[in-house]
């Protein structure tokens, strides 16, 4: 305990340190374009909410902000429905070569995006997937897959098989015992699982911008980036975006809090 | 009508066959014990019971139906397991009717049932509660009465008392008696711990290896083991035995375990085998006197190495010609350790060829 203070310190000085660049943009949001060019920079904003209006209106943050949540919403609702299966059956089948498996997804998820950038804009191509949403959320849901089986599949490792052999005397079929025993009590494995499919594919760049040209299917991340000046950045915008942007992450985040802390210390200890 | 007849089950896991030929039948209403160290095949025997797991052959019958190709949610059956397996998201009122709501019973049913079971095993003051907010008794209980509630045809026990202190377990066990005495139906129990076996069967069918070693009441498997697996793992501390060679002479049989050699009064013909051969010899530690008692017996002489006294009794360990043997003498004895004594061993167990061999002796 001697090492308190010491502790407290360092985590301050970490919590600080992350949260630097957000609360800069923060305060940017809040200026006024004068303040925003002034050397030296001014630190306290005059409270202004004209980059809020602009954002909001002059660059149609609504419409991206639309379009986010359509494709980070399929995302999630695609990669859970097809990871909990494949993650229950990785759990309790035990198929052979189980490792080899899962060893596998880690991989595909290694490479880095600009490596499959060529054929992903290839396969679109040809299946006519460019500048659609679900072109889209076709490779999110590839590459969020192998985070999600991992930790569902973690998840679904701690609870007890009895659970579901006391279910079917009880006169579950599998998929009742499913649904009514495994499903309710996997539920922080399944909030946390979504949550990082939906963050990913809330803040993805890179292939957004490869695959969405059009503006009007554009989601925040690109939108927010190709804000158009009339003669300089509009940095303003683009801060007061940036925070609407970031909003419901937070709020997603603080509502599930400790579901999410639940989830991600599955197997730590024994519930 | 039986209420649960096994015929000619194995069991095969890839290679590994882990049950050989397994044939038993539980009467209406009887308490049936599977016994048997761990690893013997005795759960995997009750999960095939259950329709948990799928026989490789053989049938299983229950209530005169054959139940093969049923899953376990039609078998009428009911289970507790080892570790409870209480359904953790749910208070004890929904674990108790879960079963029932599957089943589509109506809900004033669900309800009368509940009280009942609840009334039975003194629970009512935890239908609200949360699995983790009860004692490990408490889940136990709770996990009986999911099954009571139910009013299958068949309760199944995967050695529902393990999981227990030593004090807790023998105060559930008198429960469990009981309770079969009220419900009447038939019960099928696992258990390694054959004081457990003991108390609560009315038949004991002793396994190791996958193989049924004896099926008897609990006096016989006691007094007339069949092999030298059931001598040794019924009783506590087990059965003294000695293997070695034996050599049938006129009016007795003798055998050499190493240094130390036996003369049993023994008839020749009650020997159908051969004259000579390798044998097993086995004593009870109660069995063992230091009074010369009034029967035919076996003396022989040794040294006390330890004594261990348990209260009321005590357990002599000695050293005999090399070999060593347990003695559970009564009343106490007033030797100590390092003393010589002279030990009267009252009735002999024989076996040869792994086949018990009545002995006149007592």
């Amino acid at each position: 305990m001697r090492n308190r203070p010491v502790l407290l310190g360092g985590i301050l000085l970490a919590v600080l340190g992350s949260l630097c660049p957000f609360l800069w943009f923060v305060l940017t949001s809040f200026k006024s374009q004068i303040q925003v060019e002034a050397i030296p920079p001014t630190w306290w904003p005059d409270g202004s909410l004209a980059f809020y209006t602009s954002a909001l209106i002059e660059q149609r943050l609504f419409h991206y902000i639309r379009n986010s949540v359509i494709v980070a919403g399929a995302t999630t609702v695609v990669a859970l429905a097809v990871a909990t299966p494949a993650a229950y059956a990785l759990a309790r089948l035990r198929p052979p070569g189980k490792a080899w498996i899962l060893v596998g997804l880690l991989c595909v998820a290694m490479f880095p995006p600009i490596v499959i950038a060529g054929p992903v804009w290839q396969i679109l191509e040809r299946l006519g997937g460019l500048n659609t949403h679900w072109g889209l959320v076709l490779p999110y849901v590839s590459l969020t897959l192998p985070l999600a089986i991992w930790i569902l599949t973690a998840f679904f490792q701690e609870l007890p098989f009895e659970l579901e052999e006391a279910a079917q005397v009880d006169g579950c079929t599998t998929w009742q015992a499913l649904y009514r025993v495994v499903i309710p009590l996997a539920a922080p494995g399944l909030f946390t699982t979504a949550i990082l499919t939906f963050i990913y594919a809330w803040n993805e760049f890179f292939f957004a911008l490869l695959i969405l040209t059009d503006p009007e299917r554009q989601t925040l991340p690109v939108g927010i980036a190709l804000f158009q000046g009339e003669f300089i950045m509009p940095w303003g915008e683009i801060a007061a975006a940036s925070v609407i942007a970031t909003l419901p992450l937070i709020v997603i985040v603080l509502l599930f809090q400790r579901g999410i802390i639940s989830g991600l210390s599955a197997g730590a200890v024994k519930g | 009508m039986a209420g649960l007849a096994l015929r000619h089950i194995e069991k095969t896991f890839g290679r590994t066959r882990v049950l050989h030929d397994v044939s038993l039948e539980a009467g209406d209403g009887e308490f049936v014990v599977l016994l048997g160290p761990s690893g013997c095949g005795k759960s995997t025997l009750l999960r095939i019971i259950a329709g948990l797991e799928p026989q490789t052959r053989g049938s299983v019958n229950i209530g005169g139906l054959c139940v093969d190709t049923l899953s376990p949610s039609n078998r009428d059956i009911a289970m507790v397991f080892q570790h409870y397996a209480l359904y953790p998201h749910m208070t004890v009122r929904e674990n108790l009717a879960f079963g029932l709501k599957m089943r589509g019973e109506p809900k004033p049913v669900i309800e009368e049932r509940i009280a009942e079971t609840a009334a039975l095993l003194e629970i009512h003051d935890l239908l609200g509660r949360k699995p983790k907010e009860l004692s490990g008794g408490q889940q136990q209980r709770v996990a009986m009465g999911r099954a009571i509630v139910r009013k299958p045809k068949l309760f199944l026990f995967d050695e529902p008392l393990s999981n227990l202190d030593a004090r807790l377990r023998a105060s559930m066990r008198v429960e469990l008696k009981k309770l079969h005495r009220r419900l009447g139906t038939t019960m099928i129990y696992v258990t390694h711990d054959q004081a457990e076996a003991m108390t609560l069967g009315h038949t004991i069918a002793v396994m190791n290896h996958g193989r049924i070693q004896q099926i008897g009441r609990p006096d016989e498997i006691y007094h007339e083991p069949v092999n030298p697996f059931v001598a040794w793992f019924i009783g506590n501390p087990p059965m003294n035995l000695f293997e070695g060679s034996y050599r049938l002479h006129q009016q007795d049989l003798e055998l050499c375990a190493g240094d130390l050699t036996l003369r049993v009064p023994f008839q020749a013909h009650d020997l159908a085998g051969a004259d000579s051969g390798t044998a097993t010899l086995g004593v009870r530690p109660e069995d063992v006197t230091f009074e010369p008692p009034g029967s035919r017996h076996v003396a022989v002489s040794g040294t006390i190495d330890l004594i261990e006294h348990l209260g009321g009794d005590a357990v002599v360990y000695l050293i005999v010609k090399g070999q060593p043997l347990v003695a559970r003498p009564s009343p106490v004895l007033r030797e100590h350790a390092g003393d010589s004594v002279t030990a009267y061993m009252k009735k002999i167990h024989l076996f040869i060829n792994e086949n018990r061999i009545p002995v006149p002796s007592s």
